[in-house]
């Protein structure tokens, strides 16, 4: 198909409505021309009743055509359905083609675009705008071609029956032609105005509740007042047009609609007196004429679906009708093997606006030479790497990668070739696996498995990048279900016992040892009186709250009351604080409601401002009850908790505990030193307790002695690829700015790439992890890869075989570290500087 | 607007000494409760131990620290040896630029006997800002002030002694 070349932006809106759908319109034409039939069918029976079976007296031909018109109607509506159910067919394989054919192209334009682009302006192409053009193809073919043929039968049918009938009964129609689309463009016309009005009158309104302070100050009601009564009243008048003419639209048709029968009825009528019109024919005559208003109207609709749909389309389209400025994969041949010899030369970078970013600059570097590029803020730096990167299109000079021409090659030619690490990585939802193959797994090529690098290469990028501690990390705060690794809990119970002997008391501070005798601020309230790992799916913490046996409990031991203060303080606190932000990890991570919850809350506590507590509604009971069994004091500091609650609540485990003992025995394992926990995460397992700080020196060296025990277990391993699954969550906003500086380094060597591209890639790195960094790519990277590094601070850059110091878009200054300072240069001074 | 209105009776906890505590500095002095109660629920309290860094010498810190209880010592050391600068105590604040920039430390603050802070990163301290970009001239214009009046309250009291500095005087002028 020679559509398939042309890019979807070019593309007309028609070109998608047979465009492999070819089948699917074919088969409804079929569709439509049995409806038509079935359509015209009853007028036919109709007359035939009157005429014939009714006035003979007829009792068999009644039943007969009866019959006909039952199965006409069945008919008729059958294949309505079928229609309607093909029309959305075809509508949503136009959508879900286009919606990938335009994501597929706006994939690849260029950056430049995106810098001038809102990412909801492309969220809202894809998921809104391609609507209506889809639904209008969906129906392109059926509605007029069913609409019309349906109009020419009955108008037929009419003219069959009667010519000079059918003639002034149809009268009617040009006039409506002319009449209503004239009312709707006025209406459309106050209504525009409307929409204008109601904008300004929103801003002024939004306005006065802005300065209230002012109006209070100034005493200044009837000022306001006055202001606000000229708006209301000029768009009061506005509405009472624009009304107006939307129901003169409405009564113009039913006017015209009402007018059909009267006419047929006074000319019928006169005709059927005169004997020159059969009773019958004036049944299926009025009938029709009723039945002609439905595909007029359908038709009517239709012009708007395709007005509609035409222009988002044409919109849509126009805006991203951008060219990609490189190919994305090489047709014909594998991607290119380059060497990472790199040779720049008089290459120059002018922006749109015509800003020269880059300015002649050259360049020279041998295969596995390391260049740091240095420079103030503007010099260009940036703009060189990534222009090296291919991510912005030079316009003048040449960038040679393995002596190939950088501006030719594809993408998928760059990414098999050289390995890009940004300043602000950025990682997509998923695991962290997922996440740290992302760059090899692009890098192969189409239609071949990824060649997947193994376990030991993957650890030793973590060990190398500073990574391992975090993955392990994760796998550490990792709950493992009742049933899914037997062994490894029985293992790591092993290790709790060592921990408590080696380690227990040195960092008494910084834990809260699991103890049935004590309250545990750093557990939840719901943890706090079951103090065990439920066996049973119904006594989870997410299901704790609706579970009979539980609420039996609360209510037994009077515990309601306590529960709903707890949860209403708590409601009120984080409301409070939380109220009005965004879903951010950052600000939910101490919150004991979830940001998806708040308004839930929110209408709780706007209950409670009605009512008193005891007369909540039940849901809302329930949901502060939920709130306060998540209560956790050590980790949600916007409430705290006396030591009254405490001994109540601590007095309640036990009576909890000695309930389940009668009742139902096998439903918990109470916490016990020799039992792993499911419901807990494996670090608290490790220690048998909870973490009570925050602080990274102290986390640091616990980890570290419980690497040591893992080490000695055998388990290090297994615990690092329970992390690897991690979920970094939306943009890996789990992790920190370090954390997805060193996770895009991990990736980018994973690759293990001719020519690294580093953009200033450890600057929310630590001084310990930068020079971890800083030292892999002396002893592991140089004579490797070629490296280019734009590199703001100066201390890191002594083993560079080059640097380039930049200065308004020009290199003024190059060569080795002690040459450089030697010289007394721009380097010298830059050091000197800083 | 009244926090106590708001705050049930018994809930007096870390939270809302840490509101206070907040409130008591220059650089959060301005803001109005809505945003003040999100930095100090951002806060988290970190206790160290005698002798124990909070900071060093040029390291990249990302976060300003307020003393809740406990001392801690400043110092600074030139080619290899230290100098004790000056003690801070509860209520003191430090590292307010480093919310608003990346820096170095010129100074390391090590506790003398426990220390107990509240910091706020930079990270968070961010990501806030964001949601009241309206607060952040205030904070802007506090720091400006604080900066100045540093320097004006030093000449009062040192600039006769400055000497050999005396040129390099003039921070206020950057």
């Amino acid at each position: 198909m020679g559509r398939a070349d042309r890019p979807i932006v070019r593309r007309s809106l028609f070109s998608w409505v047979f465009d492999g759908n070819l089948g699917w319109q074919l088969l409804l034409l079929a569709v439509i021309a049995v409806v038509v039939v079935a359509r015209v069918l009853p007028l036919e029976m109709q007359k035939r009743i009157v005429n014939q079976a009714i006035h003979l007296r007829d009792l068999d031909r009644l039943l007969l055509y009866c019959g006909f018109y039952l199965a006409a109607v069945l008919l008729a509506n059958g294949c309505k359905y079928a229609i309607n159910i093909l029309e959305t067919l075809i509508a949503q394989r136009v959508l879900k083609r286009m919606r990938s054919a335009l994501f597929d192209h706006i994939l690849s334009l260029p950056l430049s675009f995106f810098r001038d682009t809102q990412p909801g302006t492309v969220v809202n192409a894809i998921a809104i705008e391609l609507v209506p053009p889809s639904n209008f193809a969906g129906s392109a073919v059926s509605t007029p071609v069913a609409n019309v043929l349906t109009l020419l039968a009955f108008a037929g049918y009419l003219f069959w029956l009667n010519p000079l009938l059918a003639a002034v009964s149809l009268s009617i129609y040009p006039a409506a032609m002319v009449a209503i689309p004239f009312l709707q463009r006025r209406a459309n016309w106050a209504n525009q105005k409307r929409v204008d009005l109601s904008r300004i009158f929103a801003g002024r309104i939004a306005e006065s509740i802005g300065g209230m302070h002012e109006i209070h100050g100034h005493g200044a009601y009837r000022l306001e007042r006055r202001k606000f009564d000229r708006l209301a009243e000029e768009l009061r008048k506005i509405r009472i047009v624009w009304s107006l003419y939307r129901y003169a639209v409405k009564g113009a048709n039913n006017l015209f609609t009402g007018l059909g029968p009267f006419l047929v009825f006074l000319m019928g009528g006169y005709l059927a007196i005169r004997g020159e019109l059969e009773l019958g024919a004036l049944v299926a005559f009025l009938s029709a004429q009723e039945k002609l208003y439905d595909p007029w109207r359908e038709l009517i609709d239709f012009y708007q679906v395709y007005q509609d749909g035409a222009v988002t389309y044409r919109r849509t389209m126009e805006f991203f009708d951008v060219a990609p400025e490189h190919a994305r994969e090489p047709s014909g041949r594998p991607s290119v093997e380059l060497d990472g010899r790199l040779e720049v030369k008089h290459l120059t970078f002018t922006t749109e606006s015509g800003i020269r970013l880059l300015d002649d600059v050259n360049l020279e570097l041998n295969p596995g030479e390391h260049l740091a590029l240095v420079g103030f803020s503007g010099s260009g730096k940036s703009t060189l790497a990534l222009c090296i990167g291919q991510l912005y299109a030079y316009g003048e000079g040449q960038v040679m990668i393995g002596g190939q021409e950088v501006a030719a090659l594809t993408k998928q030619d760059m990414a098999a070739n050289v390995g890009m690490v940004f300043q602000s990585p950025f990682m997509f939802e998923g695991s962290i696996a997922e996440n740290l193959l992302y760059a090899t797994e692009a890098a192969a090529p189409e239609g071949e498995g990824p060649s997947r690098p193994s376990l030991d290469d993957i650890i030793a990028v973590l060990h190398h990048t500073g990574l391992f501690a975090d993955v392990l990390r994760f796998g550490l705060n990792t709950v493992l279900p009742a049933g899914s690794h037997p062994e490894l809990a029985r293992a790591l119970v092993r290790v709790r016992h060592k921990f408590q002997d080696r380690y227990g008391e040195k960092f008494r501070d910084a834990l809260e040892f699991f103890d049935e005798n004590r309250y545990q601020l750093f557990s939840s309230v719901a943890d706090n009186l079951m103090f065990g790992a439920p066996h049973r799916e119904e006594f989870s913490a997410a299901r704790i709250g609706r579970n009979d046996y539980f609420r039996r409990f609360l209510e037994r031991e009077d515990l309601n009351p306590l529960l709903l203060e707890i949860g209403e303080t708590l409601a009120r606190q984080t409301v409070g604080i939380l109220g009005n932000l965004p879903p951010d990890a950052v600000f939910f991570e101490q919150s004991p409601i979830p940001a998806e919850e708040l308004p839930r809350y929110k209408a709780v506590l706007e209950h409670l401002r009605r009512g008193p507590r005891n007369l909540l509604p039940p849901e809302d009971a329930h949901s502060l009850l939920e709130l306060a069994l998540r209560f956790t004091p050590g980790v949600h500091k916007m409430a705290g908790m006396g030591p009254k609650v405490q001994a109540v609540l601590l007095e309640k485990r036990g009576r909890f505990r000695s309930a389940v003992a009668r009742d139902l025995p096998d439903a918990f394992a109470f916490y016990a030193a020799s039992e792993f926990i499911h419901s807990q995460s494996i670090l608290n397992n490790i220690v048998f307790g909870n973490l009570t700080t925050a602080s990274s020196p102290v986390l640091d060296r616990i980890t570290q002695n419980i690497i040591q025990l893992l080490i000695e277990r055998d388990l290090l391993e297994t615990i690092v690829d329970i992390g690897m699954r991690y979920n970094i969550g939306s943009k890996g906003e789990k992790l920190s700015g370090g954390q997805r500086q060193k996770l895009a380094i991990a990736r980018a060597f994973l690759k293990a790439p001719r020519l690294l591209i580093m953009d200033e890639a450890t600057s929310a790195l630590d001084n310990r992890s930068q020079a971890r960094i800083q030292n892999l790519l002396e002893t592991r990277w140089k004579r490797r890869s070629t490296l280019i590094a734009v590199v703001h601070r100066l201390d890191i850059i002594q083993n560079f075989d080059k640097i380039a110091v930049m200065k308004a878009g020009k290199i003024i200054e190059s060569g080795s570290y002690t040459e450089l300072v030697a010289r007394k240069g721009a380097l010298y001074e830059l050091i000197g500087r800083k | 607007m009244s926090s106590s209105a708001e705050n049930s009776p018994g809930t007096a906890c870390e939270f809302t000494e840490n509101l206070d505590l907040l409130r008591q500095t220059y650089f959060f002095s301005r803001l109005p409760l809505e945003s003040l109660k999100v930095f100090a629920y951002l806060g988290t309290r970190e206790k160290l131990n005698d002798g124990e860094y909070l900071f060093r010498q040029g390291e990249e810190d990302d976060q300003a620290y307020c003393v809740v209880a406990g001392r801690g010592c400043l110092e600074r050391s030139d080619n290899g040896s230290r100098r004790d600068l000056r003690e801070i105590g509860p209520g003191d604040f430090i590292g307010g630029l480093t919310l608003l920039g990346e820096a170095r430390r010129l100074y390391s603050l090590r506790a003398v006997g426990e220390i107990v802070c509240l910091e706020l990163k930079r990270e968070k301290f961010a990501k806030a800002v964001q949601q009241f970009p309206d607060q952040m001239p205030r904070i802007f214009r506090a720091v400006v002030e604080a900066v100045v009046s540093w320097e004006a309250r030093f000449l009062l009291e040192l600039g006769g002694d400055c000497g050999r500095c005396l040129p390099r005087l003039g921070v206020s002028l950057l």
